[in-house]
């Protein structure tokens, strides 16, 4: 978590982050230099604007909370694929049964408790969440391990400047595109803008076929 | 996060900028584990998962010679894709830091690394010498559920056909054992008539004494999606503690232990009763029994019994029917009578399609046989079996308790086909396996845990224990823990990791663990399932089944163990089908295992068999009828009259609580290998005691203090856990046992049902002090 939490990241906070920035180095200059006589709200509400801003979280106005990053995403996997552990504190008797943590991981928005946009989950269908999600009550191990987890997916992969990306993931228990690629709670990284073009595999087709082995052999008899 | 807002955006832009070169220059990554380096693509492998008996199809992720992924399998029917969380990581639990790799042997009281063949040397010769010494029933062999098919045939072929003794048991006597008389008593043959596609057909299921959500979680995720599709399926956990699966059921019943028998006869009583017997059904495939009453405990050394089964009428099984009305077994059960007349009745209305699912709770039972029987009677009664979600279905707790120990028979008095009692069954084992008649000892020995007294006794001296931890899994452990300790006694363990049973041997075998060889696995549903070799093992690990060839031909039995390392799985599947070539136990051949996510018996004319005894799914079925039991002569099930009788040791003024002991969602058996898994440990890191609230407050015990838990053999001391992932009534206590750190079963105690000799963990009584 230490780790994550300086990490957050992704390109759109980076250029949201520089405008924002410059705003506020303005506004303590605003603050201190205004003169006596001049009355406050002097730019057509400006102040208000500018408090308005200050009062909304950060999360509201970038549409993301900064702490989701791609890094962390994986940080909470044992290989790409796996499923995720839980990140937060589950009261010891909190039985994991759907209706309790899908009322906030099954329709996603914002988390007033946690301050945290809720990632949505690709299968609501199932409901015993503990069976695969599991959370984490210590960060000792066992016995040490010599475990070799694989690289991610590389982002961006086009197979021509631009064409559309293939899909670098299996489906199965991930066929929902939109619960995570799309929303304030998707991971910056592989959120898309383009989700109101709801049929994804129009453009995107699976990277890997589902079958195991090698396909068979074809050859043209002539 | 309370950081000043510019503090804030300062240091998120800097962080971002890291970020974001992580996503722009891809191939750095700020996860945890190391990566395999320079290896691309990854190829996917079919296997059986390596923990419990639903024998879920995963595909295992292979770069660079090292297993780096799971997928649940899509086209293994058990799961269609879906695993739990062990199934998901279970390749992690190759990769622990301790693994065995080198083979030792015990020099001058230490344990001295040696090349692997100087091990098999050695334990072939302390063979031969301890047969000279104290004869063929001196050594014995013990395996496990999770032995693969040929290490189980193998060891079998090698004790009871080379070697002739009986000293053939596997830790599945400790989980199965009651589940394999309960078949055998009521249908004259073993394992479940039904298959998992009775989820998806049943309109209601009781579990009984079953924690599915947490020991079968697919499953029971599959049982939870067909109530959700067809909106009107009800489930009742019916139960001694309230669990994850309670609180997913529609309703949840407790009943005092061992109450179960009193229970299922006044369902049956209700039925009779209320005319929702299938009286048709009833008096073509089925007649009445009753055999010996007050049968014991089998607590004592060399406890002997044989019961005796009687005919009786339908009016005999009625009168003995009527000491179990509602009202009489609300008192012996704590279960409320309109709750037993609401399970009658939903068993009772013909429009229900009825699964029973159980497992441990009424395998582990000092009358474990009894209660199968009883819940069988519901089923036949109501003519709700055999027929797609009618089903009374055991569960399986290890990947392979059917496949190796049930059909291989590595049980003291089994052949892969027979009982050694019977003369045609031991001819055929011997034709099969080229050995002169009268090869095979027609004397069942002993079975487990009078297995371990013996060896406490000295009249077994050598033990060759493979792929299970006796020293965590024995009841009343201290004994048997000291008994093979015992100067003069010769212990070999073949295993993957150390554990509390490697701590006592004189040789340690490094085993070759699940993936890393070829074998085949058997599962709950008559499901046969292979996997190759999809990684090499480290070191000189070997498989099980070759340690077994390599020390039979160091004994002289290279005629019986002839093949290639190359080839040996493939030959010993071919042999072994021999002995089941027959309708009701037809093995799919070699090459459709090697094809298929699996594949269940009786496989006839190149068709799996979904439902068995029915002809219209059954090919081994009489023709012109519609049900045949054909594990009886004549073809009719067995309804037993099995009364009530209480646990072997109940709480009193002294001891005057219960204790219970199971699993839990994380770890599987003993934990030697989730715990080295690293995200199961980090959720599940110590085991625990579960107090109901009001007995941790007469206490005075919060969450996380300490409770010492005291019976008349041992005692543990360990956290308390109070409204946590389960609640127990007041009076009992439940603890799982896959925690070294607490042997539980130092406390627990070594009382059996008297038929199948599996003991009870689920019933001692304790008392308990504040730590």
């Amino acid at each position: 978590m230490k780790r994550a939490d300086k990490r957050f990241g992704k390109v759109v906070l980076w250029f949201a982050a520089i405008c924002l920035s410059g705003a506020c180095m303005a506004l303590p200059a605003l603050e201190a230099e205004a003169a006596p006589d001049i009355p406050q709200g002097f730019d057509g509400g400006g102040e208000k604007i500018f408090k308005r801003y200050d009062e909304t979280p950060l999360a509201v106005t970038t549409g993301t909370d900064g702490r989701r990053t791609l890094n962390r995403f994986y940080e909470l996997r044992q290989y790409p694929g796996s499923p995720p552990r839980v990140p937060h504190e589950v009261s010891p008797s909190f039985k994991g049964d759907g209706e309790k943590c899908l009322s906030c991981h099954g329709r996603g928005g914002f988390s007033a408790s946690r301050q945290a946009y809720v990632p949505v989950s690709p299968h609501p269908e199932y409901e015993s969440c503990f069976q695969c999600h599991v959370p984490q009550g210590t960060e000792e191990l066992f016995v040490d391990s010599n475990w070799l987890s694989m690289e991610p997916p590389r982002l961006g992969r086009s197979a021509m400047g631009g064409s559309p990306p293939a899909i670098p993931h299996a489906l199965q228990l991930r066929e929902d595109c939109l619960a995570c690629h799309t929303g304030n709670g998707a991971v910056a990284e592989i959120r898309v803008e383009h989700a109101s073009r709801g049929n994804c595999r129009q453009c995107h087709v699976p990277q890997v076929a589902a079958t195991t082995g090698a396909p068979p052999e074809f050859s043209r008899d002539k | 996060m309370n950081l000043k807002r510019r503090t804030f955006i300062k240091s998120a832009a800097a962080s971002s900028a890291i970020a974001a070169a992580g996503s722009i220059f891809p191939g750095i990554s700020f996860a945890d584990w190391d990566k395999v380096k320079g290896a691309v693509g990854v190829t996917w492998q079919k296997a059986p998962c390596r923990f419990c008996g639903t024998g879920c199809g995963v595909l295992v992720g292979v770069m660079a010679g090292r297993a780096v992924a799971v997928k649940g399998d899509p086209n293994c029917s058990v799961n269609k894709g879906l695993c739990c969380v062990k199934g998901f990581h279970s390749v992690q639990a190759l990769y622990g830091k301790d693994r065995i790799t080198k083979a030792k042997v015990k020099k001058n009281g230490k344990m001295v690394e040696v090349p692997i063949s100087e091990a098999l040397d050695v334990i072939a010769a302390k063979m031969k010498e301890t047969i000279k010494k104290h004869g063929k029933d001196s050594i014995a062999m013990y395996g496990s559920g999770q032995w693969t098919i040929p290490d189980g045939y193998v060891a079998s072929k090698l004790f009871k056909g080379c070697l002739g003794t009986n000293n053939v048991e596997a830790n599945a006597r400790l989980c199965m054992a009651s589940a394999v008389t309960g078949f055998m008593t009521s249908f004259g043959i073993d394992e479940p008539m039904g298959c998992y596609e009775d989820i998806e057909h049943a309109d209601v299921f009781v579990t009984w004494g079953n924690n599915m959500a947490e020991m079968h979680p697919v499953l029971f995720s599959r049982m939870l999606a067909s109530r959700k599709r067809k909106k009107d399926v009800t489930i009742i956990d019916f139960a001694t503690r309230t669990t994850r699966s309670s609180q997913a059921a529609d309703k949840s019943i407790l009943f005092k232990p061992n109450s179960d028998l009193a229970v299922a006869n006044a369902i049956c009583y209700e039925i009779i009763k209320n005319g929702w017997l299938n009286k048709d059904f009833v008096e073509k495939h089925t007649t009445f029994h009753k055999g010996k009453t007050k049968i014991g405990y089998g607590t004592e050394d060399h406890f002997k019994f044989k019961d005796k089964p009687q005919d009786i009428s339908f009016e005999e099984y009625k009168t003995f029917l009527k000491d179990y009305t509602p009202e009489k077994v609300e008192k012996i059960s704590g279960v409320s009578a309109r709750d037993i007349k609401y399970m009658a009745a939903l068993y009772g209305d013909p429009t229900k399609k009825v699964t029973s699912f159980w497992c441990m709770g009424m395998n582990q039972h000092v009358r474990g046989t009894w209660i199968n029987n009883l819940v069988y009677n519901i089923h036949l009664l109501t003519g709700k079996i055999s027929t797609p979600g009618n089903s009374p279905f055991s569960l399986t707790g290890q990947p392979s308790a059917c496949g190796t120990v049930r059909e291989v028979g590595t049980l003291t008095h089994k052949l892969p086909y027979g009982v050694v009692m019977k003369e045609a069954a031991r001819k055929k084992a011997e034709k099969i396996w080229d050995l002169p008649a009268g090869s095979i000892d027609p004397k069942p020995t002993y079975h487990t845990v009078e297995m371990f007294r013996a060896l406490d006794r000295g009249d077994i001296r050598f033990m060759w224990i493979q792929v299970t931890n006796p020293m965590i899994t024995m009841p009343n452990l201290s004994r048997y823990r000291e008994g093979a300790l015992k100067d003069d006694r010769f212990v070999v363990v073949s295993d993957v990791y150390p554990t509390p049973t490697t701590d006592v041997a004189d040789v340690i075998l490094p085993a070759a663990m699940w993936i890393e060889q070829e074998g085949m696995f058997g599962n709950s549903e008559r499901r046969t399932q292979h996997f190759a070799e999809i990684v090499k093992g480290p070191g000189e690990a070997m498989s099980d089944t070759w340690q077994i060839i390599e020390v039979a031909r160091r004994l002289g039995f290279e005629k019986q163990f002839p093949w290639g390392k190359d080839e040996y799985i493939g030959k010993i599947w071919a042999e072994y089908r021999r002995f089941h070539d027959n309708p009701k136990h037809n093995m799919a051949p070699y090459e459709v295992l090697r094809a298929r996510s699996g594949v269940q018996w009786p496989f006839v004319d190149g068709k799996e068999t979904r439902w068995r005894f029915n002809s219209k799914y059954d090919p081994a079925c009489k023709k012109g009828v519609d049900f045949d039991f054909y594990g009886k002569k004549d073809g009719k099930a067995w309804i037993w009259a099995r009364p009530y009788e209480p646990a072997a040791e109940s709480p009193d003024d002294e001891y005057n609580f219960w204790l219970n002991t199971g699993r839990v969602i994380e770890h599987w058996h003993t934990g030697s290998m989730t715990r080295r898994v690293p995200v199961l440990h980090r959720a599940m890191p110590e085991s625990y005691v579960e107090l109901h609230p009001e007995d941790a407050a007469d206490l005075g015990v919060v969450n996380g203090e300490k409770v010492k838990i005291i019976s008349r053999r041992g005692s543990v001391t360990m956290k308390a856990s109070i409204n946590g992932r389960g609640v127990p009534p007041r009076g009992t206590v439940f603890v799982p046992f896959f925690d070294e750190a607490y042997k539980i079963n130092e406390a627990t105690l070594d009382a059996f049902c008297p038929i199948s000799k599996q003991p009870d963990y689920k019933k001692c009584a304790v008392r308990l002090e504040k730590a």
